[in-house]
């Protein structure tokens, strides 16, 4: 979130941090696998998850600077739709490929930190600049020959 | 598109921007950079994960460098892996999300509305191997 009173500074940056930090999983935690539902061939999604417990690290600065944040939880929902383009992606240098699907992408959310809570408008009046969903393979499933 | 506004931005530098994630991910990383020039001790990598069964990140840009993870669009190529685990075989996705919430303070209970720009939300399902080798199915959330 940014506070437009203030400059437009950043106020919140949810996540579940680096663990271990600097070099270890990137804001990413396991989650239920009823969580997500997807139709990749439609670029069709809906990724939801209830009470998340992640930190509020502010602004990203602290969260790239392994701040240690403050308990927080998250309730979201995002759900991918439409097909603006197809692509099939091998990136040998990175170790993956994929078969994509571009589209757009809403979601609502909720939190709570500290003091304040958090609703966000009804997910039809949010917006994405970027959205793909697909299937991928990469590390040991990615063949390099 | 951000993009859009990121470039009328760039040709009128008196016109003020929000200063999303991601763009200020590039300024951030600007500035571990430098820190990892002055004080590379700062960052020496340490591959240690919590236990075996726990999914291995993906190598990752170079570009964001300690961190094991891709920016596509910004920081990277728009084509850049949405996936932040390795050895992973399934489905993903990715969205920059924009839109508006309202906070309350629950001491006061004054309420304002706040934009969120570019939130950053990614999903992983499949088989993974994790540390110890063995595939496993499982789902993971980025927040």
């Amino acid at each position: 979130m940014y506070d437009p009173s203030l400059g437009f500074q950043q106020v919140n940056d949810f996540n579940p941090g680096i663990n271990p930090y600097p070099d270890g999983l990137f804001w990413t935690l396991q989650i239920p696998d009823d969580s997500v539902s997807v139709h990749p061939g439609e670029g069709g999604a809906i990724y939801k998850v209830s009470n998340l417990q992640v930190r509020d690290f502010g602004d990203i600065g602290s969260a790239f600077n392994g701040a240690p944040g403050v308990p927080a939880t998250v309730s979201f929902e995002v759900r991918w739709s439409g097909v603006e383009q197809r692509l099939h992606i091998t990136d040998r240098a990175a170790g993956f490929a994929g078969q994509f699907v571009r589209g757009g992408a809403q979601m609502s959310w909720s939190a709570v930190s500290g003091d304040y809570s958090y609703q966000s408008d009804a997910l039809e009046t949010s917006s994405s600049d970027f959205a793909e969903t697909g299937t991928e393979r990469n590390g040991v499933f990615f063949p390099r020959s | 598109m951000r993009q859009d506004r990121l470039l009328r931005a760039l040709r009128n530098p008196r016109k003020r921007l929000p200063v999303s994630r991601r763009r200020f991910i590039r300024t951030s990383l600007g500035t571990l950079a430098a820190g990892a020039v002055v004080g590379p001790q700062l960052f020496r990598p340490q591959m240690a994960y919590a236990a075996g069964t726990d999914p291995i990140p993906v190598p990752g840009s170079p570009n964001l460098a300690p961190f094991h993870v891709w920016a596509p669009i910004f920081v990277d190529s728009i084509d850049a892996e949405p996936a932040t685990i390795t050895n992973f075989n399934g489905v993903a996705g990715i969205a920059y999300l924009n839109g508006n919430v309202t906070r309350t303070n629950l001491k006061t209970g004054a309420v304002d509305v706040l934009p969120f720009l570019d939130a950053d939300m990614r999903f992983m399902q499949g088989v993974y191997r994790g540390a110890d080798g063995k595939p496993r199915q499982g789902t993971f959330g980025f927040v």
